[in-house]
């Protein structure tokens, strides 16, 4: 009873860390982690980005298994942290099981940011990269501009639940069309750059870095899966900012 | 290179508050990637070509991540992936597709081998300094230091 509620919390906490951007190797060294704070010495867990398989055992004949589904990822990098932090910690001085999990249950409630501080974030971001890559003031205002409305029809896109992959590609599309469209209004001056800067919002920055993390763990098949996510975020960017070019210079020309 | 230094930071700080860093973490994210950016702004201007200039830049964030993450007691990851967006190759991603749409397939295959290097170049930066970084606690652990 009590190994199979344990392994139950264990690979909640798990959940929360591969559903909130965290590295698979990351969920199955908690998953054991947290199993041995509770006196289960042999536990392992199977992680791959979309499910968590783990199975614990405190006598050879009393084997427990959890297998948990994981379907929506976001990015929550605190609640990350926080999880993460609450195991070690129950290694060092072991909490009872109860307040462990309700403490588990406050992390996966806390609330992610307001999403109009984040739009509004992300349009100041955009602005940032334009500079960056040697825009002037007029393009981090249009960039500004772009990153705001893309930002805000990509969010409430992904609210409903589409899936990423379209969510990418609708975006990209959206970011070129209104960096040609603020150029061709007189706004900003260089398109490109006013595009390139607010395409970086939806780069696959998070991606990679787990790809490179999973692969160093030897956890070769999540590294190759993250690694094809990548590709494949980069891909559709590129394809739904390539579809609104080819048009644009199909109807209007110009040089771009 | 005063305006990429504070545009880098702010683009990162963002980045930070996207991710929902909370705290004085987020300050700290943010110098990673300003750290990465300028550091691969000076390779450029030194010289070095687009593809290796990343390997410097990507080595020392990744150093100065892994140092801030055990001062704070946060996991690496938190600071890794805001650091690293600015050196993420997005606009050889974009100078690639418009090569496509044009119809020029050989500056095209130039862009996305560049491109892919780039990547690649990204990523053995930070395997090498996490690498090194696993090491010394594993030898820490072991001898009593």
């Amino acid at each position: 009873m009590e190994t199979g509620k344990i392994l139950h919390i264990a690979t909640y906490a798990g959940q929360i860390i591969l559903e909130n951007g965290g590295e698979t190797y990351r969920v199955e060294e908690t998953i054991s982690r947290i199993c041995k704070s509770f006196g289960i010495e042999v536990a392992e867990g199977f992680v791959t980005p979309t499910g968590i398989m783990a199975s614990a055992s405190k006598t050879p004949a009393d084997v427990r298994s959890v297998i948990k589904r994981v379907k929506h990822r976001t990015v929550n990098l605190e609640k990350i942290a926080l999880v993460n932090e609450l195991s070690r910690q129950n290694v060092l001085n072991p909490l009872p099981l109860d307040v462990f999990y309700s403490n588990l249950v406050e992390i996966d409630g806390k609330k992610s940011r307001e999403p109009k501080v984040v739009i509004g974030t992300a349009a100041i971001a955009a602005a940032a990269f334009t500079i960056m890559f040697g825009g002037n003031l007029a393009d981090a205002l249009s960039a500004f501009l772009v990153g705001l409305v893309a930002k805000l029809i990509t969010t409430s896109v992904s609210g409903l639940g589409v899936n990423d992959f379209f969510v990418n590609l609708a975006g990209g599309a959206i970011m070129t069309f209104l960096g040609l469209l603020s150029v061709w209004l007189g706004l900003g001056e260089h398109p490109s750059l006013i595009i390139i800067g607010s395409m970086m919002l939806l780069v696959p920055g998070l991606a990679i870095t787990n790809a490179i993390r999973d692969t160093l763990a030897g956890d070769l098949v999540a590294g190759v899966t993250r690694g094809a996510e990548a590709i494949m975020i980069a891909v559709t960017l590129a394809a739904g900012s390539g579809i609104v070019v080819g048009l644009w210079i199909q109807f209007l020309g110009g040089n771009i | 290179m005063l305006t990429n230094a504070i545009a880098s930071y702010i683009a990162t700080l963002c980045f930070a508050v996207i991710f929902n860093i909370r705290g004085n973490n987020k300050y700290w994210a943010a110098g990673g990637g300003m750290i990465a950016w300028v550091t691969y702004q000076l390779a450029l201007s030194a010289g070095i070509s687009q593809v290796y200039s990343l390997l410097p830049a990507s080595v020392l964030f990744s150093a100065y991540s892994e140092i801030v993450a055990r001062q704070l007691r946060t996991p690496v990851t938190t600071l890794i992936i805001c650091a690293l967006i600015p050196l993420v190759p997005g606009a050889g991603m974009y100078n690639t597709m418009f090569a496509v749409v044009q119809g020029s397939t050989t500056e095209a295959i130039e862009l996305g081998l560049k491109t892919l290097g780039q990547a690649g170049t990204l990523a053995a930066g930070v395997a090498f300094v996490s690498t090194i970084a696993n090491l010394i606690t594993r030898v820490r652990r072991r001898l009593p230091l």
